[in-house]
C-alpha cells in the first residue's frame, strides 16, 4: 500500500515506534502500538455488530482516548466517521443521523439518555464509560478480541462526513476522502514543522477538521498528543509548563478564555520556553489576543490560519509577518492555490474585492447527497479543465505582495451610502477599543442609504460603554461611512455548536430583536 | 422564623439558578464532568465564590480541582479562612 490513508499512517508508526507514547489523557495514556491494537479491535467489534464497508458511523462523544480509538477504529473498519458534537440540539442530531444514513451511533454511556430516542434509526453503541445491559460496549468488547488489520480502502474512498452549519438552513455534510485527510496531515505538518519531538496540547474538539487534523499529524510524525478539556486557564498553563508542550493549536474563542482578565492567571509562574508555536484558525486574531500570546509565550511563533471545511485549510500567515501584516490571513498552504476572482471567474487586480477560490489537494469531494449545493460551491474553471475548485463565497482581497485579507462571508458585505463595507474591517477597529473584547458588525436595512452599519460588542467588564463616547472613539478611528449607526452591547456572545466560532447568525438575530424593542419604545 | 442559608445551600442555589440544573446535587458531584459547569460559566462561578465569601483566589488556587464540586469549594473556602485567621 502507498500509505495515503490514516489507517496506514497508524500501522506504519506502530511498526516504527511501537513503544512511544502517542496519546496522553487524564484517564490513561497509550503508545502507538497500543493505539493501533485498540483501533483494530474496535474495528473488529464494529464489524461484528454489523458495520460494513462504506457504512457511516456517528461518533457523539466527549474528548477522551476512547474517542480517538473509536475514530481510528471506524476508519480501520473501512467505514466513514461522522462526528456529532455532544451539545448539539436534538433536531440537529436527528438531521445528521438521517441525512448521513448512519448505521450506528457510538456515544458515551453517560450520554446514552440523550440519544436513546434515535435507537430506531441507528444501532447505539457505547464507546466510553460503564457497561450497560442494553448496548454493546466497545472498551469492554475490545478485551476479548485479537486485533487484525483488514483495512482495504483506496485513498479516493470516503473517510469522513463533517457537518457544518452554514449561515442558512440545515447543516450540510462535507464528504472527505482518505487522501484529503492524509494530504491535510502532510501539508500542515510541513509548514508547522511537526516532528516526533513535538508534544501537542489538544484543547480542540474532535468534532471538526481542525481538531481531527491534530490526531492525523500525531500519527504521521510520531508526535505525542495531550488531550485537555479547557475549563480554567490555569490548568492549561500548568499542562503547558509541566509537560513542556511544544505546540498549541487554538481558536480565537480559546485565546479569549485563556486570558480572561477577570481571573488571576498563572502565566508568570510557568516556564513556556519549550513552546514552539501557537496556531489559530476559525476567526481573526485581535490586537489584544496577539499581545497576550506574545507576552505570555515570547519564544513561540504565531501562525494565523484560515480555511473552510469544504477545502479544510486555505491559507496561513508566515509567523515572521504577524507584526507587519497582523490582519492578513496570509497566503495559500503548500500544494494548494488561492485566487481572488470576480463574477466572471477572472482574477481581481491587487486590492480589489473578490471571491476566495481554492484549488488543490485539500478540496473535498462535495456535499453528501446534495448535488444542488455541491454544484454551487464545487465547480470547474476553464483555466483548469477536469478539475474541481471550491468557490467559497467568501469575500477577500490580495495586496500587491500577494497577502490575502478576509473581508466577509459571502452575504455579509454591508452596502451603505454607495460604499461596500467589510464587517471584518469594522470589527478590527471596534475591538481595538481597550474595553471591548469582541465585536460582530452587520447590516441593518435603511431605505434612505441602502443599509446602516450596526455592531454588537462585548466588554471586559461586561458593562456597556456609553454610546456617545464609543461613537466618538470610532469616529476618530474609522472613515465616517464605516462608523456603526447602531451599537449593541452583549454580556457575552453565543458560540456555534459545531466549531466553537462566534455564532454570528444568533448574535445578529438577538441584536435585531433588541433594536426592534428600542425602536418600539422610542416610537 | 427564617434561618440564614448554609454555605452549602448558597453554593447549590447559585448552581441551580445559573445553570437551570434540576437534578440531584451531591456535594461531591463533579460539576464539570457532568457538564453542569463548562468553560463559559466556570469563570462566573469563580467570581461568585470570591464575592460571596469575600475571599481572593490566587492563580494557583484558580484550578479545576478546587472548583469542580461543592465539597471542594467548601474545603477551599475553609482553607482560605484558616490561612487568613492565622497570623504569619
Amino acid at each position: 500500500m502507498l500509505g495515503r490513508s490514516i489507517p496506514e499512517f497508524l500501522c506504519d508508526i506502530a511498526e516504527r515506534r511501537p513503544e512511544k507514547i502517542a496519546i496522553v489523557s487524564d484517564e490513561r495514556s497509550a503508545t502507538f502500538s497500543q493505539l493501533y491494537e485498540e483501533a483494530l479491535a474496535t474495528a473488529e467489534c464494529l464489524r461484528g455488530i454489523g458495520v460494513e464497508t462504506g457504512d457511516r458511523v456517528g461518533i457523539c462523544m466527549e474528548k477522551s482516548l476512547d474517542q480517538v480509538s473509536v475514530i481510528l477504529g471506524v476508519l480501520c473498519a473501512n467505514a466513514v466517521v461522522v462526528p456529532i458534537l455532544p451539545r448539539l440540539k436534538q433536531p440537529n442530531i436527528r438531521h445528521i443521523i438521517e441525512n448521513s444514513g448512519m448505521v450506528a451511533l457510538v456515544t458515551d454511556s453517560e450520554r446514552m439518555g440523550e440519544v436513546v430516542e434515535f435507537g430506531d434509526l441507528a444501532r447505539l453503541i457505547i464507546g466510553h464509560g460503564q457497561l450497560e445491559q442494553d448496548w454493546p460496549n466497545l472498551p469492554y468488547m475490545r478485551r476479548f478480541i485479537r486485533p487484525q488489520m483488514f483495512f482495504n480502502r483506496i485513498s479516493n474512498d470516503n473517510a469522513a462526513i463533517i457537518y457544518s452549519s452554514g449561515s442558512t438552513g440545515r447543516p450540510k455534510g462535507i464528504l472527505i476522502s482518505h487522501r484529503n485527510l492524509a494530504d491535510g496531515a502532510d501539508i500542515v505538518a510541513h509548514y508547522l514543522g511537526t516532528n516526533e519531538d513535538d508534544r501537542i496540547a489538544c484543547v480542540l474538539s474532535f468534532n471538526f477538521d481542525y481538531g481531527l487534523n491534530q490526531i492525523w499529524q500525531t500519527l504521521r510524525k510520531g508526535a505525542t498528543l495531550y488531550l485537555h478539556n479547557l475549563a480554567l486557564p490555569n490548568d492549561l498553563f500548568a499542562l503547558l509548563g509541566v509537560e513542556q508542550i511544544t505546540a498549541l493549536p487554538v481558536m480565537p474563542v480559546i485565546i479569549t478564555k485563556m486570558f480572561d482578565k477577570r481571573l488571576k492567571l498563572a502565566t508568570g509562574q510557568r516556564d513556556f520556553s519549550s513552546l514552539r508555536y501557537v496556531c489559530s484558525t476559525g476567526g481573526r486574531l485581535s490586537d489584544d489576543m496577539l499581545r497576550d500570546l506574545k507576552t505570555t509565550f515570547p519564544d513561540a511563533k504565531i501562525y494565523s490560519m484560515f480555511g473552510l471545511t469544504e477545502a479544510f485549510r486555505s491559507t496561513y500567515l508566515d509567523p515572521s509577518k504577524i507584526d507587519s501584516h497582523p490582519t492578513s490571513i496570509g497566503k495559500a498552504i503548500p500544494d494548494n492555490q488561492v485566487f481572488v476572482m470576480d463574477e466572471n471567474g477572472d482574477e481581481c487586480p491587487p486590492n480589489v474585492v473578490g471571491e476566495l477560490v481554492h484549488r488543490g489537494a485539500t478540496v473535498t469531494k462535495g456535499y453528501w447527497h446534495d448535488p444542488e449545493s455541491t454544484a454551487k460551491v464545487f465547480r470547474s474553471h476553464p483555466r483548469f479543465p477536469g478539475e474541481t475548485l471550491v468557490f467559497s463565497g467568501d469575500k477577500v482581497r490580495k495586496d500587491e505582495e500577494g497577502y490575502l485579507y478576509f473581508l466577509a462571508r459571502g452575504d455579509e458585505m454591508i452596502k451603505t451610502r454607495g460604499f461596500r463595507v467589510s464587517p471584518t474591517e469594522v470589527e478590527v477597529e471596534v475591538v481595538r477599543h481597550p474595553e471591548i473584547v469582541d465585536a460582530v458588525a452587520f447590516a441593518v436595512p435603511n431605505i434612505a442609504i441602502g443599509e446602516d452599519v450596526a455592531c454588537a460588542y462585548t466588554t471586559v467588564t461586561r458593562q456597556p460603554i456609553s454610546e456617545q463616547i464609543l461613537k466618538q472613539y470610532l469616529k476618530a478611528n474609522l472613515p465616517s461611512h464605516m462608523v456603526p449607526a447602531y451599537l449593541i452591547h452583549f454580556d457575552s456572545f453565543p458560540i456555534t455548536g459545531n466549531a466553537g466560532k462566534l455564532d454570528r447568525k444568533s448574535i445578529k438575530e438577538a441584536a435585531f430583536e433588541r433594536l426592534r424593542v428600542q425602536a418600539a419604545v422610542h416610537a | 422564623m427564617e434561618t440564614a442559608m448554609s454555605e452549602l445551600q448558597i453554593l447549590s442555589q447559585y448552581i441551580r439558578d445559573e445553570t437551570g440544573y434540576e437534578g440531584e446535587l451531591a456535594a461531591d458531584l463533579d460539576l464539570l464532568e457532568k457538564h453542569i459547569l463548562d468553560s463559559f460559566n466556570i469563570v462566573q462561578w469563580a467570581m461568585f465564590i470570591q464575592a460571596e465569601f469575600q475571599i481572593e483566589l490566587e492563580a494557583e488556587e484558580l484550578v479545576r480541582d478546587n472548583l469542580s464540586s461543592l465539597s471542594r469549594v467548601m474545603a477551599l473556602i475553609d482553607s482560605k479562612r484558616a490561612a487568613a485567621a492565622k497570623p504569619n
